[in-house]
């Protein structure tokens, strides 16, 4: 696996595993508690700043995609894309507003709205069945890279055995 | 990291002012009648339980990770589900 940031498709599987880790954690405040979900969720920031590098070329032509003769897949795709960055957005922006712990500890102080919790926990629900339906339209392609992973990893255990079993 | 590191920090930025611009708009959304009304039904989640569920203390960090499982996981399989079935129809015509 040490060969993956060779790889364009390699690199964004390994940073999507990791954005899709951190994105359940960042969604468990139950389990992590409110303080730490605060936290977490501002350095979620950056796997999710990395998945939208790593497909900068798809976001360029995206737009594109909706007014051209493409499959009914590739357009549902695309606007399902953008419903689930503005889902992200709306989700991240309405945490910020009702921060009890990370806008504190940075001394800033906002009053909390009932509309913008309200918000929150509808945003943060919702994402997680778009993030399904996202998955699932990008299925192959995982199905696929997790193989190859699990190829190369295999094919460098052994190459490793055999240099151990030479010496 | 060289696909990373590739014009990262213009697109960065392109990305960054774009989510700022998208953001502003969507606060804005507190000025609306929607969350006036909102504000004055009033809204609480899960504050006034009391003492909290009583379930083994473990099952408090695994619940909240099954609920997200659920959540992601099965319409993702209808979606899959969907997807195939589309697809068999659309070969069959």
């Amino acid at each position: 696996m040490s060969d993956w940031k060779q790889n364009l498709q390699k690199t964004r599987y390994v940073m999507d595993v990791l954005l899709l880790i951190s994105f359940m954690l960042v969604s468990a405040p139950q389990a992590t508690g409110v303080p730490l979900h605060e936290w977490i969720s501002l350095f979620f920031i950056v796997p999710f700043a990395i998945h939208l590098l790593l497909h900068w070329n798809w976001i360029k032509g995206s737009f594109k995609l909706l007014f051209s003769k493409v499959s009914a897949k590739a357009r549902f795709n695309a606007i399902w894309n953008y419903l689930l960055y503005l889902m992200m957005l709306l989700a991240t922006v309405s945490g910020f507003l009702v921060s009890v712990a990370l806008l504190p500890d940075l001394k800033i102080n906002i009053e909390i709205q009932d509309f913008w919790s309200k918000i929150h926990h509808d945003s943060a629900t919702l994402i997680m069945p778009m993030l399904g339906i996202h998955l699932a339209l990008h299925w192959n392609w995982i199905i696929k890279l997790t193989h190859r992973m699990r190829a190369k990893s295999k094919a460098n255990a052994s190459s490793i055995a055999k240099k151990q079993a030479n010496i | 990291m060289k696909y990373l590191q590739y014009h990262w920090k213009p697109r960065l930025v392109s990305v960054l002012l774009v989510s700022v611009a998208v953001s502003l708009l969507l606060v804005a959304l507190d000025q609306t009648s929607w969350a006036q009304q909102i504000n004055l039904q009033g809204y609480s989640h899960g504050e006034n339980e009391g003492a909290g569920p009583n379930i083994p203390s473990v099952l408090m960090y695994i619940l909240p990770f099954l609920k997200e499982i659920v959540l992601i996981g099965i319409p993702m399989l209808i979606t899959l589900l969907f997807v195939k079935l589309f697809g068999k129809f659309k070969h069959k015509n």
